[in-house]
This record gives C-alpha cells, sequence and structure tokens, in this order.
C-alpha cells in the first residue's frame, strides 16, 4: 500500500514537472508585442513572416522593420518564425502549420523554392494570403513578391562591383566563389546569373573555384586560405552568404593580402565594418533590410484587406511612400552598396 | 640502422596507426606530385592551425571512447561557450577583461561536461542519450543567448588568442601541443590513466578491483567539456564574427577523427598517435582536393571522395589489426 | 495476478501512454483547436518518414547496433529517383530502382558490419559522408521538381480519411509485429541484442540476421524517401539530412535500449508520437523554434530518466 502511494507520487511528480516546464517557456514576444494597438476595435489580422534561417542578423533586422510596420498599421499581429536550422523541408512543414492555425498572410522567404511551393499551394488554396519576400517562390504559388531586388540584379551587381574594386582589369583575373551549401537554391541561381554576366560583361574575371563553406564560417575561412595557396595569382573572392562572407574576408586580411585581394558578397554591414575600414572589402552589396520587412508587412495588411488587387501598379507602402508594383513585384528600391564613406550610419 | 626501421615498423603496428600513416604518407606525396606548394610552410602553418582544436576536443573525446562512453554535444557545447565567451569579451555587450572571461569559459565548459559526465556515471543514463539530449539542447540555448544577433566586435585581447604569435608559430598551435603533452603524461604516467583503460577494457573486472569507475567517467565528461573550452577559446577568435552556428557538425568530424585514428567505440583501445594521425589526415583531406585542382566537376563530387577516404581509412586500420591478430 | 498487474503498470509502455495522454490534455488546456482531428491529421504528415524508418531502426537498435546512415540513404534515393525520372524514365520504375538503390546501400552497410567486423557506429559514420557525397555528386547538388500530381498523392493524398503515408507505415508495422510476436525472428532479434555470441553458439545465423536487418533499414529508407519526395515534389541531395538522429530520439524515448535486447515496437510507436506531439505543439503554440530544440533535449533526458527510475520499480516489487 505505502509502496503504490510513493508510485501515484512519482506519476504525478512528473506530470507536475513535465506542466511546470511547459509552463516555464514564456509566452513569446510575438503575442505581448502586438497588443500595443490600441487602435479601433475592427478584426486583427495576422500575418506570418517566415525567414530563411531564423537567427541570422540579416533576418532579425528585416524583423525589426516588420515589427515597426506592424505597429504603425495597428490592426496587424505579426508572427515571426521560421526553421534555426536553414532547412527547407522544416520551413514548408512551418507554412503548413500556419495554415492549418488560420493566419491572415504568410510571408515566405523560400529556402527553397520547389520544396516549399507545395505547401504554399496549399496555403493558398485554403484562402491564405501567399507572398514571398526577400527570395522568390514559384510563380503559381504566391500572390505577390516583394522584392528588394531580383536575383539577377543581386548577382550582377556583386560582378560589377567586383569588376569595379578591381579597377575593370584588362588582363585575365581569376576570382572565386565561397557559397553557402552546394545545395542552397538560391545562391546557385545567382551563381548562374554570374556566371553569365562575367562572361557577357566581363570577359577578363574567370571564375576558378566555388567551394560551399556550409554556412560554417570556419570552413569559408578554410577555403579561402586554400584557394588563395592553391590559386597564386587569385584576385577577388565572392561571399555569397552572410557567413561565408566574413570568413573570406578574415582569411584575406590575415594571409596579409589587403588591397590585393579584393572580397565582396552579401552581409550585414555591423559584420563587415572592420573589414572595410581595413580596405580588405571595398564594398558590400545590400539592400535596406528593415524597410524590406517593413514593405512586406505593409503589402500582407493591403492584401488581407484588399486594399491591394491583382494587377495593381503601384502600391502606398506608408512612410516608404509610393512603390512602383512590376508585373506582381512589388519593387523596393535599388540595391545599397555599403563602402569606407556610409558604413557607419548603418546599424544592424 | 635497419633494426630501427623495423622498431619503428613494430611500434606502429602495435599503435594500429600504421595504415593511417601509410595512407597520409601516400596522399601527401601524391598530392607533392600534383601540386609542388603543398608543403610550403605557409600552407602546413595553416593546416596545422585548422587542425589545433579539432586534435584539443580529440584528445578529451578519445578517454572517453576508451572508457566504453561517447560525447556527441561536442559541437554545440562550443557553440554555447562561443556565444558566452563573446557575450562577456564583446565590448558592446560585457565588455570584461580576458583574464575574466577566459577563466569563465574553460569554467562554463568544465560544468557542462560535469553535467554530462554526472547524467552518465551517477543517473546512469547512456551516454550516448545525455549527449544526444545535449547536442539539441544547448544548441537552442546558444540560439537564445544569441537573440538572433551576431557579436561582432571581440575585443583584440580575445583576437590574440585565435590570430596571435609566439615564436612564428600561432598560439592554437602550442596550445594544442601543450595539450597534447599533457595528455600522453595523463595517459601513460598517471594511475588515472592506467584506470581509464581498465575501466574501457573490462567494466567487469574493474568494478571487482574496486576502481572508482563513477569518479573516473565524471572526470573524462569533465575532462572533454574544459577541453572543449579551450579549442573555442584558440579557434573561435580567429574569425571576427561570432555568429550562432558555430561548431555545428562539429561532433562528427571529432568523431570520425578519433575512431580513424584507431580508437574503439566498445571502450578499452585508444592511443593518442593514432588519434594525432586521424586528425591530421582529417584535416588534410579537403585541403588536398583543392591542391590538386581536380575542377569544377570536383566540388561535387568532394563529400564523395572525403566519405571514401574515411572509409578507406577505417577499413585500412581494421586490416592491420586483422594481420596483428593472425 | 497482482504481480502481473505490477508489471503491466510498470512497463515503460505503460508510462509513455500516460505521458501521451497528459501531454493531450495539456494541449487540449492551453490550445484547444490544436487538437482538432484535421489539424492533427494535416501535421501527422510531417512524421510519417520519421515513423517509418523508427520501424527499422528499432530493429537494429535491439540487436545492439545503430544506423547512422538512414538519412545519406534517402538523399541517395531520393536522387536516383528524380535523375531517373529526369531522364525519362517511367515513374513506377523509377520508384522501384530508388529502393534497390536502398536496399543495395543497406546491404552494403551490412555486409561491411558482419564480414569485416566493423562497429556498425563506425561504419554507418563513414557511409553517411559517402552516400550524401555521391547523391551531391551525381545531381550536381541540383533539385529535380515537376513530378506529375498523381505521384503527390502518395505524400500528399488521403485513402478512407487517414494519409496514405500513414497507411504503409501500419501495414509495415503490422507486418513487423507479427514478425516479431509470431515468428521466432522476434526472439532472436532480441537474443543477439543481449548476447550475440551466446546467440552464435546456439545455432542461429546471426550475421544473416543482421545483413537482413540492415538491408531492411536500407530499402525501408528509400520507402520514406518516396514519400518525401512525392510530398515536397522535389528530390534534392540534401534531403534527410539530419533524420538519424530524430528517428533515433524517438526510438530511444519509447524505451528501446541504446545497448540492445530491451523495447519493444510498441513503445517506439509511442516514442514517435511523443516526439512528434512535442515538436509540433512546441512550435504551434510558441511560435519559437529555438524552444523546440529545448523542449526535445529536455524531453530525451528526462523520459530516460524516468524510464530508469521505473526499471528500477519494475526490479523490486
Amino acid at each position: 500500500m505505502k509502496n503504490s502511494t510513493r508510485h501515484y507520487l512519482s506519476i504525478a511528480i512528473l506530470l507536475a514537472s513535465i506542466t511546470a516546464f511547459l509552463g516555464a517557456c514564456a509566452p513569446s514576444p510575438s503575442e505581448s508585442s502586438s497588443k500595443t494597438s490600441g487602435e479601433e476595435s475592427g478584426r486583427k489580422i495576422t500575418i506570418c513572416l517566415i525567414p530563411k534561417k531564423k537567427g541570422l542578423p540579416y533576418f532579425t533586422s528585416c524583423a525589426a522593420g516588420a515589427q515597426e510596420a506592424a505597429k504603425d498599421l495597428g490592426n496587424v499581429e505579426l508572427i515571426y518564425d521560421g526553421p534555426t536550422d536553414g532547412s527547407p523541408d522544416k520551413q514548408a512543414s512551418m507554412i503548413e502549420q500556419y495554415t492549418l492555425k488560420g493566419v491572415d498572410v504568410i510571408a515566405v522567404s523560400p529556402n527553397d523554392p520547389d520544396v516549399v511551393a507545395p505547401a504554399m499551394r496549399k496555403a493558398r488554396a485554403k484562402g491564405v494570403h501567399v507572398i514571398a519576400w526577400d527570395a522568390d517562390a514559384v510563380k503559381d504559388a504566391r500572390a505577390f513578391f516583394v522584392n528588394q531586388a531580383s536575383a539577377k540584379a543581386i548577382a550582377h551587381g556583386m560582378v560589377d562591383t567586383m569588376a569595379n574594386d578591381l579597377g575593370n582589369p584588362s588582363v585575365k583575373t581569376e576570382v572565386a566563389i565561397v557559397t553557402a551549401y552546394l545545395t542552397a537554391a538560391n545562391q546557385n541561381i545567382w551563381i548562374e546569373h554570374m556566371k553569365t554576366h562575367m562572361a557577357s560583361e566581363h570577359p577578363n574575371l574567370s571564375l576558378v573555384a566555388i567551394k560551399p563553406s556550409d554556412e560554417d564560417q570556419k570552413l569559408a575561412f578554410k577555403v579561402t586560405q586554400d584557394i588563395m595557396k592553391a590559386y597564386p595569382e587569385i584576385k577577388g573572392f565572392f561571399g555569397i552568404s552572410s557567413v561565408s562572407f566574413p570568413g573570406a574576408a578574415e582569411a584575406v586580411r590575415q594571409a596579409k593580402k589587403t588591397g590585393q585581394i579584393m572580397v565582396t558578397g552579401l552581409a550585414t554591414p555591423n559584420s563587415m565594418k572592420s573589414y572595410v575600414k581595413d580596405g580588405t572589402v571595398k564594398s558590400v552589396v545590400l539592400w535596406n533590410t528593415a524597410e524590406l520587412g517593413y514593405l512586406t508587412v505593409q503589402v500582407a495588411e493591403a492584401l488581407a484587406t484588399g486594399k491591394l488587387t491583382d494587377g495593381a501598379s503601384s502600391f502606398d507602402a506608408g512612410k516608404l511612400g509610393e512603390k512602383k508594383i512590376e508585373d506582381d513585384h512589388v519593387l523596393l528600391g535599388d540595391i545599397l552598396v555599403f563602402n569606407k564613406d556610409n558604413i557607419d550610419a548603418y546599424d544592424f | 640502422m635497419k633494426g630501427g626501421i623495423r622498431k619503428v615498423f613494430a611500434y606502429m603496428v602495435r599503435y594500429r596507426a600504421a595504415g593511417l600513416f601509410l595512407f597520409i604518407f601516400c596522399l601527401l606525396t601524391l598530392v607533392t606530385l600534383v601540386n609542388p606548394t603543398f608543403l610550403e610552410w605557409q600552407n602546413l602553418r595553416d593546416i596545422a592551425v585548422q587542425a589545433a582544436p579539432i586534435c584539443i576536443i580529440s584528445c578529451g573525446l578519445m578517454l572517453v571512447l576508451v572508457t566504453g562512453e561517447i560525447d556527441i554535444s561536442v559541437g554545440s557545447m562550443m557553440g554555447l561557450l562561443a556565444a558566452c565567451m563573446g557575450a562577456m569579451a564583446s565590448l558592446s555587450r560585457g565588455n570584461w577583461p580576458p583574464g575574466v572571461v577566459i577563466p569563465l569559459t574553460l569554467g562554463i565548459g568544465m560544468l557542462l561536461g560535469l553535467l554530462n559526465g554526472w547524467l552518465v556515471a551517477y543517473a546512469g543514463i547512456p551516454s550516448i542519450i545525455v549527449t544526444l539530449g545535449m547536442l539539441t539542447a544547448l544548441r537552442g540555448v546558444t540560439e537564445l543567448i544569441m537573440a538572433g544577433t551576431w557579436i561582432t566586435d571581440l575585443p583584440s585581447g580575445i583576437r590574440f588568442l585565435g590570430t596571435g604569435t609566439w615564436l612564428g608559430i600561432p598560439v592554437s598551435v602550442w596550445t594544442a601541443l601543450a595539450v597534447f603533452l599533457v595528455s600522453l603524461w595523463l595517459v601513460h604516467q598517471t594511475a588515472i590513466g592506467k584506470r581509464i583503460y581498465a575501466i574501457g577494457s573490462n567494466p567487469h573486472a574493474a568494478r571487482l578491483a574496486g576502481l572508482p569507475i563513477k569518479p573516473i567517467k565524471v572526470f573524462v565528461f569533465a575532462w572533454t567539456g574544459l577541453l572543449t573550452g579551450v579549442a573555442t577559446l584558440v579557434s573561435v577568435p580567429q574569425l571576427s564574427v561570432v555568429d550562432s552556428g558555430i561548431g555545428v557538425g562539429l561532433e562528427l568530424l571529432v568523431i570520425t577523427c578519433v575512431v580513424v585514428g584507431g580508437t574503439a567505440v566498445n571502450g578499452g583501445i585508444g592511443n593518442l598517435g593514432g588519434v594525432l594521425c586521424g586528425v591530421v589526415l582529417m584535416t588534410m583531406i579537403s585541403t588536398v582536393l583543392i591542391f590538386m585542382k581536380l575542377g569544377e566537376d570536383a566540388t561535387y563530387w568532394s563529400r564523395a571522395i572525403q566519405g571514401l577516404f574515411i572509409l578507406g581509412a577505417i577499413l585500412a586500420d581494421h586490416w592491420i589489426s586483422n594481420q596483428r591478430k593472425t | 495476478m497482482k504481480q502481473r498487474i505490477h508489471h503491466i503498470l510498470w512497463q515503460p509502455e505503460t508510462f509513455l501512454a500516460l505521458l501521451v495522454a497528459s501531454l493531450f490534455g495539456l494541449m487540449g488546456q492551453l490550445d484547444p483547436a490544436f487538437i482538432q482531428w484535421h489539424v492533427q491529421r494535416e501535421l501527422s504528415t510531417h512524421a510519417w518518414e520519421l515513423a517509418i524508418i523508427a520501424i527499422p531502426m528499432t530493429l537494429v537498435i535491439l540487436t545492439g547496433g545503430i544506423d547512422l546512415s538512414v538519412g545519406a540513404i534517402m538523399s541517395l534515393t531520393a536522387i536516383t529517383l528524380g535523375m531517373l525520372f529526369q531522364s525519362g524514365c517511367p515513374l513506377p520504375l523509377a520508384c522501384l530502382a530508388a529502393l534497390l538503390a536502398g536496399i543495395l546501400c543497406g546491404a552494403l552497410n551490412g555486409w561491411f558490419i558482419t564480414r569485416m567486423q566493423v562497429h556498425p557506429l563506425i561504419i554507418t559514420l563513414a557511409t553517411m559522408a559517402a552516400y550524401r557525397g555521391v547523391a551531391e555528386g551525381i545531381s550536381r547538388a541540383r533539385p529535380v521538381s515537376g513530378f506529375p500530381s498523381s505521384f503527390a498523392w502518395l505524400g500528399q493524398g488521403l485513402w478512407l480519411g487517414i494519409p496514405v503515408a500513414g497507411w504503409l507505415f501500419l501495414g509495415l508495422l503490422v507486418v513487423m509485429l507479427w514478425m516479431m510476436h509470431a515468428r521466432s525472428f522476434g526472439t532472436h532479434v532480441y537474443a543477439i541484442g543481449l548476447n550475440s555470441t551466446a546467440t552464435r553458439f546456439s545455432g542461429i545465423r546471426v550475421d544473416r540476421m543482421l545483413l537482413a536487418i540492415y538491408t531492411f533499414s536500407g530499402g525501408v529508407s528509400a520507402l520514406a524517401a518516396i514519400l518525401l519526395v512525392a510530398r515536397r515534389n522535389t528530390a534534392k541531395a540534401d534531403m534527410g539530412m539530419g533524420m538519424e538522429l530524430g528517428v533515433i530520439t524517438a526510438v530511444v524515448i519509447g524505451g528501446v535500449s541504446i545497448f540492445g535486447g530491451r523495447g519493444s515496437l510498441l513503445g517506439t510507436c509511442l516514442g514517435i508520437l511523443l516526439i512528434h506531439e512535442t515538436r509540433e505543439f512546441v512550435s504551434w503554440h510558441w511560435n519559437r523554434d529555438e524552444l523546440n530544440l529545448l523542449a526535445l533535449g529536455a524531453l530525451l533526458i528526462l523520459s530516460v530518466v524516468f524510464q530508469k527510475l521505473l526499471r528500477h520499480k519494475r526490479a523490486t516489487p
């Protein structure tokens, strides 16, 4: 008898501890911060913003802009969540989950357009508005694409910047790319565009190596070191993810090749400031991420309230003013090129 | 002279590192024939710097494997330690002096190791489960600490650990050397080293002999945690940015090194020379593949080639040890 | 009688069932919408591949082994399927080829383990890198997409109100339960896990059984890969990345001893249910993916601690 009491006690303790554990997971900021509106009593619009990978400063700064838009609009409840490991499959699962939850708009930055397309189509079939932001999705799987810069523009921007930084070389110059994963869809599209652009516009840039960094700064550092030694004539590196760029720049700096080998690519300004200041990196290509997040939420809200419909050619994005819509792309504007003179003005 | 060579060979066979050594030698010859710059001082130095943190952790992990346990949490542990170190040292966050940050980082590493060891030895949970749980949980904690931003302003005092040199040799390589020597001493000269092997090769006999099995198990896990802290200190400041993905997949690399180096996962067998060979081989492979200049196709096949190398090294090691038995 | 009740009461399965029940209770309290049937049915699609692979993984772990290469086999077979489809091969044939590729991969693992006497952990660690590498190499890391919508039915469709993949899982489960309980096969699996040398000396062909089990694991991984390709309508070399850890976690939470010889398929099923529901609910309720990592790690360690306490209880009535 005494024994069995102990048994039941242990079960009770177990259940209590589990409940306590689950209860200890504090409510997320999205829930608490969304109650800031206090404006009209109308129905709240739930917008779900899904980044490629949660935990990257790039997306965190986008989310800050999105949060601001939600506050400005007042009738928006914003959820910001994405896979911490950047897995496309998990991203698709999240889209399916938010569809079931019955949010109004899902804004996705697809990690792999093909993998998430079925989930996005399913969401649309169930009446959820789906838009793509940051990176485009399969065309029929989304209503609009909030386009900060097309894949082509990004690729061309990087190649042109590199050519410019190298002083538009007149002799054959070796360059290499340090990418994220070999299977990273966005990066692969950029690489294709970069190759064609190099062939047509900058025939003197010859691409000698493309190496994956597996989103590991250390590996990016290592492969950059190896490429510099294996190809002593190399003059430029593209770091085309926000992890591989600082890794590549650090390798060039430590090899004391600052000024001789140019590094450029995509990254948030904070992580590149020291390299831009000492000249390892002349220019960093990016766009205003906070405005991208802001615009995305504006578009999402307009879509849900019916202010924005198919075929519109312009869009009033609150504090950002009038934005052009081409085809079904809502254009943010030009890409930003950070250099020594302007990088201190940005903090993200 | 001839006797000397035979002695060396006998030593290698005895310590199972012979196959590996041959493997590395062939690889070196091959890559030097294709691209002689491989043997340049600068390149060897870079390889040594890359190998240093892996070597440091492997020295600890080998002991864990020798006791018959396993630790697959070192990758996430390094991620968490890097986040802690960054948060404490960063100019805009903690801005604590290196004299405080270094012991604290080592201390947290050792505490995490102690926790692993306690759960294994005293709570009696299989080590693969404890450390698998830690692998996931610690990564979650790291994400929470970093909160979506990276640390981009490490002070120069901490950066020195990763980028500084002494007598022309990087600090990290000195550290790895020191750790290796200490481990050699620990394994060969101390009672605890002999007990670690005793526990692994025959746990039942060890228990009957009255060896303090539980404290020793706790010790090897805490030691691994401490060494993970050391590796974090000398490897993370090599880069200017502390991100939340540091150490992802590191556990597999380290285990591969240790296992390729001839350590038995069932415990009882393992030697530091072999582990060092394993570390050298594993850090060399990808550099070798770049130096061979195999063209663009090789980029896509490099993971497969690396896999085959691991497979080859393991099978060669097994073949050698079978030769020895017969 | 009382002894028997006591025995059943303190089985890990009973404990897990209670845990699952209380989890559902908690979820119902916090978020009633979550435990609706159509929501659960839809969310279950995220777990079928894991569940299917967990069946052979249970057998592998029961024999005292481990198979880390299941995720890599998934990617290799997905790529086999995708590349064949792209080159104009009819889809059923491509699926068959993928299954064959998976069986071959599994058999290779088994061959190394039984013939070369390499520890399963080591060899599958190596083949994990090799298989995924080959998948990356032959596909040049490019995805294959655009499968016909009839194929998507396999991964997304329903039959008699239950996802097709779920039926496949159930079918496989029933067959394996029959094998484990009605045939000598089951007893032998446990025997190998408890003492493989003694089993060998009692005339059971241990090597042949191990070879069969690892081959089965490879084949089932291929089946899971086909389902995943059908569900996501894409074949890609990074599919199934990290799957091995998820599957092992589910099996171990289900009370299967990592040293072999103890555990059951029923426990594994409960383990899958527990891990799946926790994962989905944490991201459903808190919208924060990083909490999921914490919850899963803690769940794994805590559940094994409690199972250990229970075993203690069972041994001392």
